[in-house]
């Protein structure tokens, strides 16, 4: 398994305000596989999310990527774990201010020996003409995809997209998640998707539903859908 | 990726242009303040050192009363040790003004021309550079002193007189009135033969030791050095040399009645010594015959002991017969009782014996004849008994007799044996008290036995000691008359030929007339050391808090960075770049415009070139100039920011990504009673606390350098007041030659010069002896004795002396010692005086009851100038005085300009971005309906406490910093005891200042909320 967690357990708070995130939650992800994460509001899927990418400590389980038991790494060598081997996506692409498409790729460019070709990934994420630009002069989706850009430059093994198209129009969330899939075909790349939008589990190998912390659904899906064919996003 | 990151380093920095381009200046100009001043001290103190060594500067000079003889300097210069004339007159010129004249230097102390020649011939002159500068003197110009004309061929300075004072205690270079004139030998001598000098000549020397030998060894050879007093021309010298020769013969009459009082004393111990010989002798015979009376007493003590011994036996003898007679008595007295009733049986026996012979005879007769025949029988045997018992009775009478006789003389026998014993008690006693009294006796003996040995031996040591006594009263008559033989010679010496020649003797070290500009200048070095790291510390943490105001706004960016991999090292790197840039940049240009500029190094050297006579100068800039400059900024702002910045990118990616807020104290912050808006100011300022605090480190800076400022104003002004004020006297005569009798209208005084250190300066304070009568110190009662001592204002601001205190002072030449007691504190700030009764101080100085050497009165005097060492005037002291004030002026202006600018751009800065962190709140509470006043009260008004609060303890504190740094520091070297004090008002007027300063920052920015609008927030949001 590329991606695995073991009885994953996570809290927050004390006494009264003590609550139980995931409670034990255990899953398989192979390599180059597209998954997505989906819940409702508070059902874990990205705390599951950040403990995988370690941003967040766990409580107890394990959780494993790429041979790396994430939970044993702390400061520096959980940066290199994430260096070497993590991409995020976030909702609000946070994107560099004052820094333009191009420099705010750069800025994760060096993270690695073996870096992506620039030019030819602003090219395929459509950048290439807004490649100077600041990302205040920047639609949402064309910042996201600028987010991507950066998020991939480094070639990383998998990415973590966190409600990628959640502040993005219909339109764009398609063209986002078309160029997610592209992504994922061109270069293999693991992909862990937690997202609110019904429509995006029929574009991916495999889909977890969680529930009050727990498993609800973890099933493959055999009828994957092209990002382009998807409806009602 | 560090370049991509300094990128956005270099964007945020134009983006917050204004506000950095605001530091930037600040930086600018203070490290071009500090670089100028460090520059301007490096260059001084290292061509002070450089050309003290060209120019062969003095390692210390001295004086003398007359000048060396040959053999004299030989014995110096044949050592090692080079020695050169640097004897001087003062002229007075233009009326007012007084130039001191000194040949041109050969070896020692050499001038250095700033323009021009040396003199080439007896009419041309070098002027001193300051002289020059402050009176206009040119090249080729006249100046005429003493009825000579010089034409001025060269502006020079001499490293001997870098300061160039009149005195060596004046506290003031005043250069209008009072320069040095270079001429040639002959033009020296040809003017001093001229006798329009206004004092005497001085015969100073300057000497540079070589290593040949110590300060202290030559010193010890000059002392050794006598004058003739006949080799002295000066006329005033020679007239208050003969009145001190009055009291030679005095002292010659005093040695000869001291030898004669010593010959009388040994003769009366000679006699001494033959009397006690006698007694010796005498004691002697006495101590061999106190063995024979110890027997003697001893053989009387032993009879005694006999004697009471037989006595008691005999008493005891007369005892028992006393008993016995007593039993004889009793006997005698029974046996008569029993005799005389013997006696009486006796009678009755013989009436019934003669009644029995009756009775026989009548029966005898009876008509019967038996009767008759059988007392017939009778008849004759009892007429015998009658007739034997006749007999008896006559016989028991006389025992009868004979006992009653006996018991008389028993009685009597034993009366007289109790009479006897009655006795022999008292001889008994007596013969004890015998005893008794020859075993005192003895025991007497023994102890004038005792005491005649000691008697002896102590008559022994006395015939030893008297001896003794006579041998050293000859010798003493002995020594007093060699005494009187070496008095003779040594008064001879003393008042006929030769006296200690040296007046004074001062070390390169202890004269503040060299290198003073560089010592000076040390005080600015150090200052500007701790000051220009304080500020770029200020001006970093301000940057800072730009910084995490940026942080906080990026947080969600950084957060992202760090789930990618990006380490905090490089983001605290790339947030850092900007106060680094900025203060390095700030730096570069501070440093560049402080060492290429004239307002630079320049300028600061100017305030010095502008008091201190100093030869020509190139700027020097050390390697530690350019380190503090170009290196010292940077790294300040980086080591500030990144505590700063690490402390802010220390929480987890996930707390960024999510933008938590710490929580801020004040958030929960609930008082009772408060209304909503006070308290939401309240919970403002704790949430804005950093930048609150940095205003308050900004304000405490800017009232450092605001009191500073203030504090050199105020010293400069109390310096010059108080010499104006205090100074009553018109004129200040110091002798060199007193005459006899006190000018008219003057009032004598004893002056005698002490040195005192403080603060590593070493300071000169004069015992000053006044009478009673003196109108121009107010003093108060002075003390009948010559430890106590009423002390200057001055003398106790300086050395923090109270009434009680002891303080000692050391005599000019370090030799002596001398401790007084302070009994009271005068007003009088000008000059550093210890007060004393006139007489007491000439005990104190062993000096004549009509010694004096000052003369103070309150109108010019006719005194002759040759006597006198100086004169000083009111005029004078009121013109010099105010120096400082012109002097500090410009200073005091530019800090506290600076000082406003570092408050007002420091406290814009942070209320601006307060108010800019609070754009989002603002505009959303404007959405509420809040007023702009309202909003204002909420965000802005809470600063006005901070403000306040900030001013309240900084002030105070600024102010005790710098009473504390001012006089250990930046006055120490000033001779004069004067304080920075300053009223109360002065206080509320700086503090008045920060809130008028605040107020109108406070506009501005009020001007900057009213254009916060409500659709803020919606941007915000998109």
């Amino acid at each position: 398994m590329y991606i695995e967690t073991r009885d994953l357990k996570k809290s927050y708070g004390e006494g009264g305000s003590f609550v139980q995130v995931l409670k034990g939650v255990s899953i398989k992800i192979d390599k180059g596989e597209m998954c997505v994460i989906q819940g409702t509001s508070g059902s874990g899927k990205s705390t599951l999310l950040n403990c995988i990418g370690g941003l967040d400590d766990i409580d107890s389980g394990n959780v494993s990527v790429a041979g790396t038991l994430v939970e044993c790494l702390k400061g520096e060598k959980l940066s290199d774990y994430r260096r070497a081997n993590l991409g995020f996506i976030f909702q609000f692409y946070n994107l560099v201010p004052n820094l333009t498409v191009r420099e705010n790729i750069q800025v994760c460019e060096y993270l690695t020996k073996d870096p992506l070709n620039m030019d030819e990934l602003i090219e395929v994420l459509g950048l290439t003409e807004h490649q100077y630009k600041f990302p205040s002069q920047l639609s949402g989706g064309q910042q996201q995809r600028c987010a991507i850009a950066r998020a991939l430059v480094k070639n990383p093994k998998v990415l973590l997209c966190d409600e990628p198209t959640g502040a993005l129009d219909s339109k764009t969330s398609r063209d986002i998640l078309i160029l997610l899939e592209k992504i994922n075909r061109q270069y293999g790349t693991t992909m862990l998707i937690v997202t609110h939008n019904n429509s995006i589990k029929n574009m991916v190998d495999h889909v977890i539903y969680l529930k009050d912390g727990e498993i609800y659904k973890d099933y493959i899906n055999e009828k994957k859908v092209p990002a382009s064919e998807l409806e009602d996003l | 990726m560090g370049w991509i990151l300094f990128k956005r380093a270099v964007r945020d920095l134009k983006s917050g242009f204004a506000r950095y381009i605001a530091l930037a200046l600040l930086i600018v100009f203070s490290l071009f303040i500090v670089i100028s001043l460090m520059g301007a001290a490096d260059t001084i103190i290292d061509s002070t050192v450089i050309s003290d060594r060209e120019l062969n500067c003095e390692d210390g000079e001295f004086s003398v009363f007359v000048p060396l003889r040959n053999e004299e300097i030989k014995k110096i210069t044949e050592r090692g040790v080079s020695v050169e004339q640097m004897f001087y007159v003062d002229y007075s010129l233009n009326g007012d003004q007084v130039l001191r004249a000194f040949k041109v230097r050969e070896n020692i102390n050499k001038i250095s021309l700033i323009n021009g020649t040396l003199p080439a011939n007896d009419s041309e002159a070098v002027i001193e550079r300051r002289y020059s500068e402050v009176n206009g003197i040119s090249i080729g110009d006249k100046v005429s002193i003493g009825n000579k004309d010089f034409t001025v061929t060269g502006i020079g300075a001499a490293p001997d007189y870098n300061t160039v004072i009149k005195k060596i205690t004046d506290t003031v270079v005043d250069s209008r009135y009072f320069g040095l004139i270079f001429v040639t030998p002959e033009a020296y001598d040809e003017l001093y033969s001229s006798g329009c000098s206004i004092a005497s000549e001085e015969y100073y020397y300057a000497y540079v030791l070589n290593g040949a030998m110590s300060e202290s060894e030559l010193k010890a050879i000059l002392d050794d050095n006598t004058f003739d007093v006949e080799d002295v021309d000066d006329e005033y010298f020679k007239e208050y040399w003969d009145r001190m020769t009055e009291r030679k013969d005095e002292l010659l009459e005093g040695i000869d009645e001291l030898k004669e009082g010593a010959s009388d004393l040994a003769d009366g111990a000679d006699d001494l010594n033959d009397g006690i010989t006698e007694f010796h002798e005498g004691m002697k015979d006495l101590h061999d015959a106190v063995p024979d009376l110890t027997d003697g007493v001893e053989e009387l003590d032993d009879g005694a002991a006999a004697l009471e011994t037989g006595i008691k036996e005999y008493t005891s003898a007369v005892d028992k017969i006393e008993s016995g007679a007593s039993d004889l008595s009793d006997g005698a007295s029974a046996l008569a009782a029993g005799t005389s009733e013997l006696n009486t049986g006796a009678d009755l026996y013989g009436t019934g014996v003669n009644e029995l012979a009756g009775t026989v005879e009548v029966m005898s007769q009876n008509e019967v004849p038996y009767i008759a025949e059988v007392a017939g029988g009778f008849l004759d045997p009892a007429k015998a008994l009658a007739t034997g018992f006749a007999q008896i009775q006559t016989g028991i009478a006389g025992v009868n007799t004979g006992a009653t006789s006996m018991s008389n003389g028993a009685y009597q026998l034993y009366q007289g044996i109790k009479t006897l014993n009655s006795n022999s008690g008292a001889l008994k006693r007596g013969a004890a008290g015998l005893h008794a009294g020859t075993t005192a006796l003895k025991e007497g003996v023994a102890d004038l036995s005792d005491g005649i040995d000691k008697l002896y031996d102590g008559s022994i040591e006395i015939s030893d000691g008297s001896d003794e006594l006579a041998k050293g009263a000859r010798e003493l008559a002995d020594g007093v008359k060699d005494f009187s033989d070496e008095a003779n010679d040594l008064i001879d010496e003393v008042f006929n030929i030769d006296l200690s020649n040296l007046r004074v003797f001062i070390n390169k070290a202890d004269n503040p007339r060299i290198d003073s500009a560089a010592d000076d200048v040390q005080i600015n070095y150090s200052a500007s050391i701790i000051f220009g790291i304080l500020l770029v510390v200020l001006f970093a943490y301000v940057i800072s808090v730009f910084i995490v105001h940026t942080i906080d706004q990026e947080s969600a960016v950084i957060g992202a960075l760090y789930s990618m991999g990006v380490k905090r090292r490089t983001l605290t790197l790339s947030y850092v770049a900007v106060p680094v840039i900025v203060t390095f940049i700030s730096g570069v240009i501070g440093t560049l415009i402080a060492i290429f500029t004239p307002a630079g190094i320049p300028a600061q050297m100017a305030d010095s070139l502008g008091y201190f006579s100093m030869p020509k100068m190139d700027i020097i800039v050390k390697p530690f100039v350019l380190i503090y400059g170009l290196v010292i900024p940077p790294v300040t702002a980086f080591i500030v920011n990144v505590l700063v910045v690490r402390n802010r990118l220390v929480r987890t990616p996930l707390s960024l990504l999510r933008n938590e807020q710490k929580a801020v104290r004040g958030k929960e912050l609930k008082i009772k009673g408060l209304k909503f808006i006070p308290m939401f100011r309240l919970r403002q300022i704790m949430r804005e606390i950093r930048a609150g605090l940095t205003v308050i480190f900004g304000l405490f800076m800017s009232l450092l350098v605001a009191l500073l400022a203030i504090n050199t104003s105020v010293y400069c002004t109390n310096v010059k007041n108080s010499y104006i004020d205090l100074t009553k006297y018109e004129y200040m005569y110091n002798y060199k030659y007193p005459t006899e009798e006190v000018p008219e209208g003057g009032y004598e005084a004893v002056a005698e010069g002490f040195k005192k250190e403080i603060y590593g300066y070493t300071f000169d304070v004069t015992v000053l002896g006044i009478t009673k009568e003196n109108p121009f110190f107010d003093v108060g009662e002075l003390p009948d004795n010559d430890s106590d001592v009423v002390i200057s204002s001055a003398v106790a601001n300086k050395y923090n002396l109270s009434t009680g205190d002891i303080f000692t002072l050391s005599d000019d030449k370090g030799e002596r010692l001398y401790a007084f007691r302070v009994v009271g504190i005068c007003d009088y700030t000008a000059s550093m005086f210890v007060f004393m009764d006139i007489d007491r101080c000439r005990d104190l100085f062993n000096e004549d009851d009509d010694y004096f050497n000052v003369v103070f009165s309150d109108h010019a005097l006719d005194v002759d100038g040759g006597r006198l060492y100086s004169t000083v005037s009111k005029e004078e002291i009121a013109r010099s005085s105010g120096i400082y004030v012109e002097m500090m002026g410009p200073m005091v202006t530019t800090m506290s300009v600076a000082s406003a600018v570092i408050f007002l751009v420091v406290m814009y800065l942070m209320v601006k971005m307060m108010i800019d962190r609070s754009a989002f709140n603002i505009s959303l509470v404007k959405v509420f309906g809040f007023r702009n006043r309202e909003v204002r009260k909420m965000y802005l008004d809470g600063n006005f406490y901070i403000v306040a609060i900030g001013a309240l303890i900084s002030i105070p504190l600024c102010k005790m910093i710098m009473d504390y740094i001012y006089p250990r520091y930046l006055v120490s070297n000033v001779g004069v005891g004067v304080t920075a004090d300053f009223p109360p008002e002065v206080y509320a007027a700086i503090f008045a200042v920060v809130i008028v300063l605040y107020l109108a920052i406070n506009l501005v920015l009020t001007g900057r909320i009213r254009k916060i609008k409500p659709a803020e927030v919606l941007k915000n949001r998109e």
